[in-house]
């Protein structure tokens, strides 16, 4: 192994850990955010450092730091503490392990080495999802046995009849998938759907897989536990279920696998169906060969983009109340320039790829960090909608969960293979 | 039949409802308009910004109580012990004492009221004779780190002024 081999190892590792991670700070304030915008409030604007509030973002390293000191307690009546404080570990690490092969960018070629940007480079991909993921939910029943409470078990019931009833749904989605395209790896399904249908359709999963993609994100809905699924948690009825008795840090790793979870799923959901890293009509070699023009367009773009940010900020980021020498203006300020100074430093060093690296190697990491930036964005559109339909939907019923599982979307589900199916051997 | 018989639409049996994803789509149209709404200009949120910005009291509003004077400055208490009697939670505490300016027999020598007992049922304002206490503070914040701060005597409902003119507190019904 050649120190660019074990470098690209730890980056693609770091990669695969850190960013669920650190998305999970992102997902928690858009939650709140996103909550207070859709119901018409303003959400978390008060917490500050200085006087920099970050748009509110300073309220999760509060919220951080309340949960960390807190005292840890296992309450007198757990009589299986292994068990109690494993749970929530399980929750969490099987939801970030999942994370491991989902493919961040296409096969980065150097010189004449080839890397599969993935965490764990592996062909099982989806097979590996779907075996980890089943994995999330014993950390649910777990917990909820573990805890010795009426609400606890009640919970864990509940997530685990609903994780059995669409798994099916899921995986038989999944295997119309897999028939379109012909494989279980992550990075292939990928590449496949760089591809153009009657030239000028990006070929992307959910334009092959129309009813399939629905029936898929419901069952992901369901899997992590959202809204309107989330009767395992349902605060109205059972309290708050599984992790009832659980207080501080243990609580955190719940609260921040199921973040995870979110993320992570949605990231499975844009790798399948909605086109993975690829960046529509530009694949990865077309990217290669036009880097440079590509490079122009981003510099010309950044700027624009730069400002209507600015400018939105200005508008936004001031009190709505009469303030002498409003601070918040100051503040906004503060943002701006460092805006525009990140621009300026962004447009430098394309500049100097543009000058001296330009070709070769330069190119192909150039187009790798975009697709990377593809796909993080795709998946945070995707973690929005998660948002969205949990601010709008209110829970279903417990039958009316069962009902839609095994009555509606599992005759679906079969119906879109048997259609799949004949699509494929008639025309394929 | 005597009865009127209502007959309400059942709704939600059509097929495009029962698919439930045309509802949902709907509702999730409703939903996004909002937070664009907001997202573009967040002063078009619904909210008050509120320790800074205050809601505004109608003089109807029942809120912290205070004890008026005459226009001579006097106490216009005659401590007769109507607000004391027909206090639902026992928060007022009158002691009666002599009065000599020719007002009256009695003025209260001790006049406390328990924030943490009160009700802010306005039973006091009602069963007063002279018009002596009322809750026309504008008051409704009542915070306080110690229990005892809580206990308002004499000299405290004297001194808290109205909020309101004399003409509209009168014409909100007090």
């Amino acid at each position: 192994m050649s120190a660019l081999d074990i470098l690209l190892v730890i980056l693609r590792i770091a990669f695969g850990a850190f960013v669920p991670l650190s998305f999970v700070a992102v997902l928690v304030w858009m939650e709140r955010r996103g909550a207070a915008f859709f119901q018409d409030r303003a959400g978390p604007n008060r917490c500050n450092v200085l006087g920099f509030r970050a748009g509110g973002l300073i309220q999760n390293a509060a919220d951080g730091i309340k949960l960390a000191f807190k005292e840890d307690i296992v309450p007198g009546h757990v009589k299986h503490k292994f068990y109690f404080i494993l749970a929530p570990m399980l929750v969490f690490i099987t939801a970030l392990l999942c994370f491991a092969v989902i493919p961040f960018a296409d096969v980065l070629i150097l010189g004449d080495k080839h890397y599969i940007m993935q965490a764990i480079p592996m062909d099982i991909g989806i097979l590996w999802f779907l075996a980890v993921v089943g994995f999330g939910v014993y950390g649910i029943i777990l917990a909820g046995w573990s805890s010795h409470n009426k609400y606890g078990v009640l919970g864990g019931l509940r997530a685990a009849a609903q994780v059995i009833s669409y798994e099916i749904p899921m995986g038989l989605a999944l295997v119309s998938l897999l028939a379109v395209y012909g494989t279980v790896n992550l990075t292939e399904m990928a590449q496949f759907q760089g591809r153009l249908l009657f030239g000028f359709i990006p070929m992307w999963g959910f334009v092959l897989q129309p009813l399939g993609v629905i029936i898929f994100i419901v069952a992901a809905f369901a899997e992590t536990n959202r809204t309107p699924f989330d009767l395992a948690e349902g605060e109205s009825e059972i309290v708050a279920g599984y992790h009832v008795e659980y207080s501080s840090m243990k609580f955190a790793l719940f609260f921040m696998g199921e973040y995870v979870a979110m993320f992570v799923s949605s990231a499975l959901i844009v790798t399948l169906y909605f086109g993975s890293y690829q960046i529509p009509w530009f694949t990865t070699e077309t990217l290669v060969t036009y880097a440079r023009p590509v490079v122009i367009a981003i510099m010309i773009g950044l700027p624009v983009i730069g400002y209507f940010f600015a400018e939105w900020m200005k508008r936004n980021n001031r009190s709505h109340y009469y303030r002498e020498n409003d601070p918040r203006q100051k503040e906004t300020a503060v943002y701006v320039a460092l805006l525009w100074s990140l621009v300026a430093i962004l447009e430098v060093v394309l500049l100097v790829y543009l000058v001296f690296a330009h070709g070769g190697v330069a190119d192909r990491i150039l187009v790798a960090l975009l697709q990377i930036g593809t796909f993080l964005f795709k998946t945070f559109l995707m973690c929005f909608v998660y948002v969205w339909v949990r601010w709008t939907l209110p829970r279903f019923r417990y039958d009316q969960l069962q009902k839609i599982g095994w009555e509606k979307l599992l005759p679906l589900a079969l119906l879109n293979i048997f259609i799949t199916s004949a699509i494929i051997v008639s025309f394929g | 039949m005597s009865i009127k018989v209502r007959t309400v639409e059942r709704k939600g049996r059509t097929f495009l409802e029962q698919l439930y994803l045309v509802e949902v789509i709907k509702g999730m149209t409703v939903t996004l308009g909002h937070f664009f709404r907001n997202l573009l200009d967040n002063s078009r949120l619904y909210v008050r910004h509120y320790p800074e910005v205050k809601p505004e009291i109608t003089a109807r509003w029942r809120g912290r109580h205070r004890l008026t004077r005459h226009e001579d400055g006097s106490v216009k208490c005659v401590a007769c012990f109507m607000c004391q009697t027909n206090c639902p939670s026992n928060c007022i505490m009158i002691e009666a004492g002599e009065r000599f300016d020719g007002k009256s027999e009695k003025m209260p020598t001790r006049f406390d009221i328990d924030l943490l007992e009160c009700i802010y049922c306005g039973y006091c304002v009602e069963a007063c004779p002279m018009d002596a206490i009322r809750m026309d503070t504008g008051i409704y914040s009542v915070t306080s780190y110690s229990r005892e701060s809580m206990v308002l005597g004499l000299e405290d409902l004297l001194e808290t002024p109205g909020a309101f003119a004399e003409e509209e507190y009168k014409k909100g019904g007090g």
